[in-house]
């Protein structure tokens, strides 16, 4: 990743000085970092400009700017890169500044932008600045609104934000295809009263899905409905960031849904109220108590909660499928046959194969041989044991006690003594059933029996 | 061969002429029994080309040793080699040939001794005398022949000798086809039982998803049709696998007890590389016993037309001495006499272009098979090499992609991208790959053998016939075929 990098990063800095010489001043146009790192970056606290309290992105960063004048400068570049979903697999993604989704943009009610976008990929793309309501030359929508990118080449956007909340950025440029292939970002716009829905911690991430066969790294652009990997953030579980939250504090939870179907996301231990939406703020006294929210596609949801139940909280998007990763889906239920003959029929076919799945899918602690660059179905390990989990899935962590700007993983819940569901000692017997009697008699299905040749 | 030493001095003359062409005859070589029977040169054949001890089986050492050999080779598991050597102490057929060309020996010595005269004694009555004559006849113009048809009885023994030793070139080809078709049987039996226990295990299992509910009876029957199928095509290697089995035995000349011969359940490995053969043609023409025999045919035919027009004007000179005497008279009667046919009519014309013709024929015969044995040499290499290039292609490709695919669709299948059902699906194909691999071995190895007839003669339409399976190493190799 970083050889990678370190060659990206090299030809954008020598083909972007070629591309903007003689069209803009070079001195004008403000650096473009980039980030090699996929864990969860420490708040930007801004250093110019009005103050804010700053988000948090889930395995992300937020985009440094630079003030000129009363202009708050930023640099996009969209370009190839290389994205670990876990450790293990990794997708060869377009995305913006060496990450996939792109760097975070945060400012603050009422600040003038300016961005500079220089395309790197290889055909033309946009930037659609989603839910912020700006004049419609910077809509970034190709063909409508102003002309595509084209490659090489630096275009600047510039709008004044005039609302609070949070946006998402994408391409409206082949967007089905730079979209599949990861290219997007979270804008937030702080209130430029620092007290109007103050929270503590503040994170947020955006959602996107992927087809990427086990062996490749390419996703599938054309697929529409069938994929595997769903992502906050470009990772899946257990390579997503846990969310470390300070017993007590007020937190808000910002959700971007760029995949192609909606997502009911849901917390466990917590009610919370869904805060914002991209059109805005929710008044407080409109608000529903939620333990899950759907977001839908191409919408963002903010949600606050109140941190006042320690522990290890499950966070995660309730379409269980979203919670797996990669896995076939036509494949023959074998519950209900033993082990000893699906292990003699795949001993024939596959004689290092595992057999599997004959009380269910669980694989537990099992230590599977899979196929170059990607994912056990369900993995992650807990305290307890194993997880079985994927995708779309992390751990809310309550503690007392933690700093305030302190995100690291406080490690395995400590449960106080006898908190902890247990085990009753109780004789093997049959559980007593109210009808005193036994399970109502299965229906066989007709089976075939055709023997084969006598003898042979 | 005696003569009145009361014939006329006349005729003296003629007769030491006679004894003198007699004489002559003996010196050019009147031909004997040979010690081994014109064993020799088919024993040579034999070592030079397919390296293999051959004997003609005369006396019960000769028996007790081919015995032994066979009882030795037998004991272990057959070899190409070893079939090979025991056929040929032991196939009575090849046996019987041997003894054809001792006979064949027979005839030549027969033909290079002078005829004998013929002689008889007659007595008539007439009126009341009676008379008593003895006559003494050879055959002065087979006399005169002896040397011409002496030399071509050797030729022909030499024939004799070549058809016997192609004979055996033949049986060896027969026994290698009949070797690589029963091992490669063996091996296909060896693939489809394999297969035939994963379809029977996944129609089992099949079978049971349908009492869980899992399968639907479409794909239940999938796999039983699978199974069933199988199980046919099982049945029907093993059918292939005792018949070339059987063909084997007949062939080595295995009866009773002795049948029970133990075949390798894998045909040999390929060669390392193959052989480059550049002076294909040139050895086969060298080389190939039928084209050796049509020009021994041709030679003789050279010398028997020499022959025809040497004695084109006298095609009959009888000649006889005889005696008379009428009992109870004094007088005797003594007289030679000669008889000519004299071909008045045809000058021997007739004769002489018939035979001209037969030796133009022989001579178009022996260059059209000289063309054919070149092509059938280039034919037969090309078909070798191609049979090779696709064995290496199953061995060092095919099936190693085929266990690529298997192991990555079990890596799919561990992390569960797919079922069961489709990793029999991919077994299918694997077999198909296997079958198909072990048919091309196969055939490599019958190009091989079709390679080594097409050189050293030996080969036939026979064994070439039922080739199947993807490739084609139908070469004709040829000799005989006219």
């Amino acid at each position: 990743m970083l050889s990678r990098r370190n060659f990206l990063g090299t030809a954008t800095a020598l083909a972007g000085a070629a591309a903007i010489s003689g069209r803009a001043q070079a001195a004008s146009i403000p650096e473009a970092p980039t980030m090699e790192k996929t864990s969860m970056q420490p708040p930007l606290h801004p250093s110019s400009g009005p103050d804010y309290n700053p988000v948090v992105t889930l395995n992300g960063w937020t985009l440094p700017w630079r003030m000129n004048g009363d202009w708050k400068e930023f640099h996009l570049v969209a370009e190839p890169v290389e994205r670990e979903f876990a450790e293990g697999m990794k997708a060869h993604l377009w995305g913006y500044n060496g990450q996939s989704p792109g760097p975070t943009i945060e400012c603050v009610e009422g600040d003038k932008l300016r961005i500079f976008v220089t395309n790197k990929l290889p055909e033309a793309t946009t930037v659609h600045w989603h839910g912020v309501i700006l004049p419609c030359g910077m809509d970034g929508v190709g063909g409508l609104s102003q002309p595509h990118i084209p490659v090489g080449k630096t275009f600047v956007y510039e709008f004044e934000m005039k609302h609070s909340g949070t946006f998402m950025y994408h391409p409206h440029s082949d967007e089905m295809v730079q979209m599949a292939m990861g290219m997007m970002g979270m804008i937030v716009v702080h209130p430029r009263d620092r007290s109007f829905r103050a929270v503590d911690r503040d994170f947020v991430f955006i959602m996107s899905s992927y087809l990427i066969d086990p062996g490749t790294f390419l996703p599938k652009v054309t697929e529409m409905t069938n994929f595997n990997m769903w992502t906050w953030n470009s990772r899946v579980f257990p390579g997503i960031d846990v969310m470390p939250v300070r017993l007590g504090d007020k937190v808000r939870v910002r959700i971007g849904n760029l995949t192609m179907t909606n997502h009911p996301i849901h917390l466990h231990g917590h009610k919370f109220a869904v805060s914002c939406t991209d059109g805005g703020w929710v008044p407080e006294s409109a608000a529903w108590p939620e333990t899950t929210t759907d977001v839908p596609v191409g919408a963002i949801r903010a949600f606050d909660f109140l941190a006042d139940n320690p522990g290890d909280w499950a966070f995660h998007c309730h379409k269980s499928h979203h919670t797996m990763n990669a896995m076939g889906h036509d494949m023959v239920n074998l519950i209900g046959v033993s082990k000893k003959d699906i292990a003699k029929a795949l001993g024939k076919v596959a004689p290092d194969g595992m057999a599997m799945g004959s009380t269910g899918m669980a694989m537990g602690e099992m230590e599977m041989p899979m196929p170059d660059n990607t994912l056990p179905m369900m993995t992650g390990s807990g305290q307890f044991g194993p997880i079985e989990m994927g995708g779309m899935f992390t751990v809310v962590k309550i503690r007392d006690g933690l700093a305030r700007d302190d995100y690291r993983d406080p490690g395995p819940y400590q449960f106080p003594k006898g908190t902890v569901a247990w085990e009753v000692q109780t004789p093997q017997a049959t559980p007593a059933r109210q009808d005193g009697g036994k399970p109502p008699a299965k229906q066989m299905p007709k089976t075939m029996n055709h023997k084969g040749m006598k003898g042979m | 061969m005696k003569t009145s030493p009361r014939i006329d001095r006349r005729y003296r003359s003629l007769l030491r002429s006679g004894s003198a062409v007699i004489a002559l005859v003996l010196l050019a070589g009147c031909a004997s029994f040979s010690p081994d029977k014109g064993m020799s040169v088919v024993a040579g054949v034999a070592d030079a080309a397919i390296r293999k001890d051959v004997i003609a089986i005369r006396s019960e050492d000769d028996a007790r040793f081919a015995e032994e050999t066979v009882a030795k080779l037998k004991s272990r598991v057959l070899t190409v080699e070893s079939s090979v050597q025991i056929a040929l102490l032991n196939n009575r057929g090849l046996q019987a040939a041997y003894n054809e060309l001792a006979l064949a020996e027979a005839d030549m010595v027969a033909d290079s001794l002078p005829p004998n005269p013929s002689f008889s004694v007659s007595r008539s009555v007439s009126g009341g005398s009676v008379e008593v004559s003895r006559q003494v006849a050879g055959d002065i113009l087979a006399i005169a022949t002896l040397p011409f048809r002496s030399e071509i009885a050797r030729e022909r023994f030499k024939r004799a000798q070549l058809a016997a030793a192609e004979q055996t070139l033949r049986l060896a080809a027969d026994v290698r086809d009949a070797f690589y078709r029963a091992t490669g049987a063996n091996e296909l039996v060896a693939v489809l039982t394999e297969a035939k226990t994963i379809a029977e295990t996944t129609a089992q299992l099949a079978t049971k998803l349908g009492e869980t509910g899992s399968l639907n009876k479409l794909d239940q029957a999938r796999q039983q049709a699978f199974y069933a199928e199988t199980t046919a095509d099982l049945a029907s290697a093993r059918q292939d696998a005792s018949s070339s089995r059987e063909r084997l035995i007949r062939l080595l000349g295995l009866w009773g007890r002795d049948t029970d011969i133990r075949i390798p359940g894998r045909l040999p490995q390929l060669p390392r590389r193959p052989d480059t053969l550049p002076l294909i043609e040139v050895q086969a023409v060298e080389r190939r016993l039928d084209l050796q025999m049509a020009r021994i045919d041709l030679l003789a035919l050279a010398k028997s037309l020499e022959l025809t027009q040497a004695t084109r004007f006298v095609t009959l000179l009888d000649m006889s001495a005889s005696q008379s005497k009428e009992l109870g008279t004094p007088n005797r009667s003594r007289s030679v006499g000669i008889d000519f046919q004299i071909p008045i009519f045809d000058g021997g014309e007739v004769r002489v272009r018939q035979s001209a013709e037969i030796y133009n024929q022989a001579f178009n015969l022996l260059t059209e098979k000289a063309v054919n044995v070149r092509s059938e040499a280039r034919d037969a290499f090309r078909t070798y090499r191609s049979a090779y290039d696709i064995a290496l292609q199953y061995q060092r490709e095919v099936l190693p992609l085929r266990k690529v695919i298997s192991d990555e669709l079990q890596l799919r299948y561990s992390s569960m991208q797919i079922d069961v059902f489709a990793l029999v699906v991919e077994a299918t194909a694997r077999i198909a790959a296997q079958r198909a691999g072990v048919a091309a071995k196969r055939d490599f190895w019958l190009a091989n053998s079709t390679l080594l007839t097409a050189v050293n003669g030996g080969g036939r339409g026979e064994s070439q016939s039922q080739t199947t399976g993807t490739t084609t190493a139908q070469a004709s190799a040829g000799g005989g075929q006219r």
